[in-house]
């Protein structure tokens, strides 16, 4: 009984869907352009999506997925330093919590969605599901490295390395500076479990 | 159906521990094992395809009535045995490169009464656990059994989608700057958390599609594979966040269909072995 008025209640917003396109259309092209945005089809979403591939990625979409010859590697660095934006608070941040849930999240075995940092690296050896593509981070607040380092690597990796299999994570907005900054103060901080 | 599930949860049963304890490295070993005891989750949706490629549509027809009596053809033509092989293809009567969900999908709607504007036939087709896609694709891809991988690009339309898929092999996009080549050509034999990355274009992996996977519980074609594997990416429109996230490619798209015909024509040669049996 209840699936049927549910059915009725999807029916009902469908025709109401259906009908807004005839009455958008009448309106300025503001509000038509709104409209066009919520009803991009999976296709039409799809094909923004790929491009939207800026022009460093472009670079690096060859079969070595390395800068090719004939671009300046020094130029594509200083290009992608110049994108890095620090917080006010300074490149180290105070919620180191946070900053590990961000790096992989203990009670998740070591997931994050937005950090995801154990796809590819090792780190806190109470997590054992990590990946070897970057190299282990055990230990890494131990090594002396200027935090703002750090800081940028987890911002734009492309900034030290460009075409790095190492995500842009800053860059593209996936993590807030704030949000970076904590990351880097879990790093660094000497009671971190990837320091002891 | 229910032989589909009981044959599943027999298999998983055993199969579980072997998951949790065992190092994926030496995961196929175990799963060639199960095969030899005939214990294969796959050949249940096999069996599922072969039932309904005989069942008549809303038209009346089946699959049976042009492709014949266990897809060997009516007077010589439209044999289905050894046609996987040569997929994805170009098809005059539907203009356009296909793939064997595509294929599918067009004679049921073309030929045998299915409506494609019909939304509840559609979800069902798409549907991962639905009785059409999956089960008919498993099916008639073991009708090539034995045979090798022959993809020709002899159409224009073909030699096009292939250079497509070539080029989206090695595209860097999305929020996390990875391509499809990151992860199976550069940082192939890696371990991406505790998944072993595979090379798909060296080792013709293609062979083993469609494939059963033991983590997911469920049978699945290169097309749920090559969408899936794009989740990865953080694809976006705008500006990527958990809502503005674009998954997958549609189904059915030539972006699909042109990453599976330059991964099936770098697996010519290989003797399809299907269902697979993956992790
Ligand atoms: C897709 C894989 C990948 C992910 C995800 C990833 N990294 Fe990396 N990372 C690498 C690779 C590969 C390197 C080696 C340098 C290079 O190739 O750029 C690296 C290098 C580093 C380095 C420098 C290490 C050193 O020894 O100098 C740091 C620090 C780092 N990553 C931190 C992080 C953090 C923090 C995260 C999560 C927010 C993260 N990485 C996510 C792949 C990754
Ligand atoms: C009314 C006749 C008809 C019916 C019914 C029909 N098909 Fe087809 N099928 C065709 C035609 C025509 C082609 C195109 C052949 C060509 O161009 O080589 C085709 C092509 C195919 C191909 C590709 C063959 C190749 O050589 O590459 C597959 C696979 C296929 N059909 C599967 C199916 C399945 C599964 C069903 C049932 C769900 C089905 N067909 C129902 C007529 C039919
Ligand atoms: C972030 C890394 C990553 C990216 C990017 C990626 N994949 Fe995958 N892919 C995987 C993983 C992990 C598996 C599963 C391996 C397993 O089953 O253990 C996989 C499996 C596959 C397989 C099956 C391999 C086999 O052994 O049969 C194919 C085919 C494939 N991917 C194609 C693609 C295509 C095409 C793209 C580009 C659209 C792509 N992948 C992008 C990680 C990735």
């Amino acid at each position: 009984m209840k699936k049927i008025v549910l059915a009725g209640a999807f029916v009902g917003l469908g025709l109401l869907v259906a009908c807004q396109p005839a009455a958008q259309k009448a309106e300025a092209p503001k509000a038509e352009k709104k409209a066009e945005k919520k009803k991009l089809s999976s296709k039409e979403k799809f094909k923004i999506a790929l491009a939207n591939q800026d022009k460093w990625q472009k670079a690096c979409s060859n079969p070595t997925q390395l800068v090719p010859e004939g671009i300046d590697i020094e130029t594509f660095k200083k290009e992608m330093l110049a994108t890095v934006k620090f917080p006010e608070g300074g490149v180290v941040g105070k919620n180191i919590a946070r900053g590990e849930k961000l790096f992989g999240d203990p009670k998740k075995g070591g997931k994050s969605r937005r950090g995801n940092c154990y796809a590819c690296h090792c780190g806190d050896p109470k997590i054992i599901a990590c990946g070897n593509i970057g190299p282990s981070l055990r230990g890494y607040g131990k090594r002396g490295i200027d935090p703002k380092e750090t800081y940028i690597r987890i911002y734009n990796s492309w900034a030290q390395n460009p075409c790095s299999v190492m995500p842009r994570l800053g860059y593209h907005g996936v993590l807030k500076p704030e949000e970076i900054a904590d990351i880097v103060a879990y790093m660094h901080d000497p009671n971190s479990p990837l320091n002891k | 159906m229910r032989k589909r599930v009981l044959l599943t949860s027999a298999v998983l049963a055993g199969g579980a521990f072997l998951t949790a304890a065992v190092a994926q490295e030496q995961l196929p070993t175990h799963l060639k094992e199960l095969l030899e005891l005939g214990m294969h989750p796959g050949h249940a949706y096999v069996d599922e395809g072969r039932e309904m490629f005989h069942t008549p549509g809303p038209n009346g027809k089946s699959c049976a009535t042009c492709h014949g009596q266990d897809g060997a053809g009516v007077n010589g033509r439209l044999n289905l045995q050894g046609a996987y092989a040569k997929m994805p293809r170009y098809y005059k009567d539907i203009d356009r490169v296909a793939d064997i969900d595509t294929r599918i999908l067009a004679c049921m709607t073309k030929y045998m009464g299915y409506d494609k504007k019909d939304k509840k036939f559609m979800k069902q087709f798409k549907k991962w656990s639905g009785p059409y896609r999956v089960p008919l694709a498993s099916y008639v891809a073991s009708l090539s059994n034995g045979m090798k991988i022959d993809v020709k690009l002899d159409d224009p339309q073909e030699k096009e989608l292939y250079k497509m898929g070539e080029k989206l092999w090695y595209m860097r996009v999305g929020a996390r700057d990875f391509s499809c080549g990151i992860c199976h050509t550069v940082l192939a034999g890696k371990r991406i958390r505790l998944q072993g990355l595979p090379d798909p274009v060296k080792n013709k992996v293609y062979a083993h599609w469609p494939a059963y996977r033991f983590g997911s519980d469920r049978m699945w074609t290169m097309e749920d594979r090559v969408r899936s594997c794009f989740k990865a990416y953080l694809l976006y429109t705008k500006q990527w966040s958990k809502k503005d996230w674009v998954k997958k490619p549609p189904p059915f798209s030539d972006w699909v269909i042109a990453l599976e015909l330059y991964m099936k024509h770098a697996a010519n040669g290989a003797i399809i072995e299907v269902p697979g049996l993956l992790r």
